[in-house]
């Protein structure tokens, strides 16, 4: 970037440079609305008298318009031979399945619900879990015992059982 | 402002004569389908969306307000069905695929695009690489023929913001073109 100190001017051409980018930079963002038919008179003349001199931004708006021609001339798409039968098919088969509802739940709703009915089911679990504690009374001056329900509590496994049969094959030692 | 005889329909619509929202399907069927396949590019997903449109039209047509304007609403709700569909669908597939591979291989500059058959091929799969809101913008602008006031109401966006999406699509649509050029 060229800096000018002091007193010396800068020259004309530097001048004019910077003022034709300044206009550009705002040319190039008119020419949008300028196809559009968008600008006002005053913009506009503005806009087509900077056109007239500038190469670079009258490429843009040919190009621009190249774009508008494009999507004219592109293809309407027509909805589909039976369209409104089967709209008005699936609005039966809602009605059916369910009241169309005016205000349908709000998904946020439903998962707030779907969150706090697992918390409940899960602390049930664990206050049901703490009921197979048994908490025996100690006689004073001694510790409490607490006993939980093991396989411990279950009788041994009958001789002529499958269970019977392992533990006569894992030796006298395995028996409990 | 809706015509005289869209509000006519909507007002049979409301006194409970279900003919009248028939009417309506068959009046924007074309419309709204055309959008959604712009939109959305496959033909199978335009028309699901299309009907989802009609579906939720009809769940809300109910409380709608005569001095608003009809097309405008429908549109509304044709465009946040269409984005769904997209963030739904396989967006990042579409987005990673590269254009070049995409787009015929022997495809015309700009300037002779215009002329070619595949110009709406085209247009369609330059379209899937802008980002949804500026995407939404131009084909409301460029497609349906929408005022900028109009894509304005449509996107719940200022006029401005409207003509620096319409701008900045525009520009990214003739990048894409011109590559392949």
């Amino acid at each position: 970037m060229q800096i000018f100190f002091g007193t010396k001017r800068a020259p004309q051409s530097f001048n004019r440079k910077r003022e034709e980018k300044m206009k550009c930079r705002q040319a190039k963002k008119t020419i949008s609305p300028y196809v559009d038919g968008a600008l006002a008179p005053g913009e506009k003349n503005r806009f087509e008298s900077h056109i007239r001199g500038c190469a670079s931004c009258r490429e843009d708006l040919e190009e621009t318009r190249d774009l508008r021609r494009m999507f004219d001339s592109g293809r309407r798409f027509s909805a589909p031979y039976g369209f409104t039968t089967r709209v008005l098919a699936n609005l039966e088969e809602k009605k059916r399945s369910r009241p169309l509802s005016p205000l349908p739940i709000k998904p946020f709703f439903l998962r707030a619900v779907q969150v706090a009915f697992a918390l409940v089911i899960m602390t049930v679990g664990i206050m049901s879990g703490n009921l197979l504690l048994i908490e025996r009374r100690a006689p004073m001056g001694q510790t409490a015992v607490r006993e939980t329900f093991s396989l411990d509590l279950f009788q041994a496994a009958p001789p002529d059982s499958i269970g019977g049969v392992y533990d006569a094959l894992m030796g006298p030692h395995h028996e409990r | 402002m809706t015509s005289t005889d869209e509000s006519n329909l909507i007002e049979r619509f409301k006194q409970g004569d279900r003919s009248a929202f028939e009417e309506l399907v068959r009046k924007f069927q074309d419309r709204i389908y055309n959008l959604c396949r712009y939109m959305l590019r496959d033909p199978q997903n335009a028309q699901d969306a299309a009907q989802d449109v009609f579906l939720k039209a009809y769940r809300a047509l109910k409380d709608f307000r005569p001095d608003a304007s009809f097309y405008t609403w429908i549109y509304r709700i044709a465009v946040t069905t269409c984005l769904d569909y997209r963030r739904k669908s396989h967006r990042e597939a579409l987005r990673s695929a590269p254009l070049t591979e995409d787009l015929p291989s022997n495809a015309p500059s700009p300037h002779q695009l215009y002329e070619s058959r595949e110009i709406a091929e085209s247009i369609q799969i330059a379209l899937q690489k802008l980002p949804d809101k500026l995407r939404a913008a131009i084909v409301l602008r460029e497609i349906e023929g929408c005022s900028y006031e109009e894509i304005a109401q449509v996107l719940h966006a200022s006029v401005g913001t409207v003509k620096s999406r319409i701008w900045r699509a525009r520009n990214q649509l003739r990048r894409l073109l011109k590559k392949t050029g």
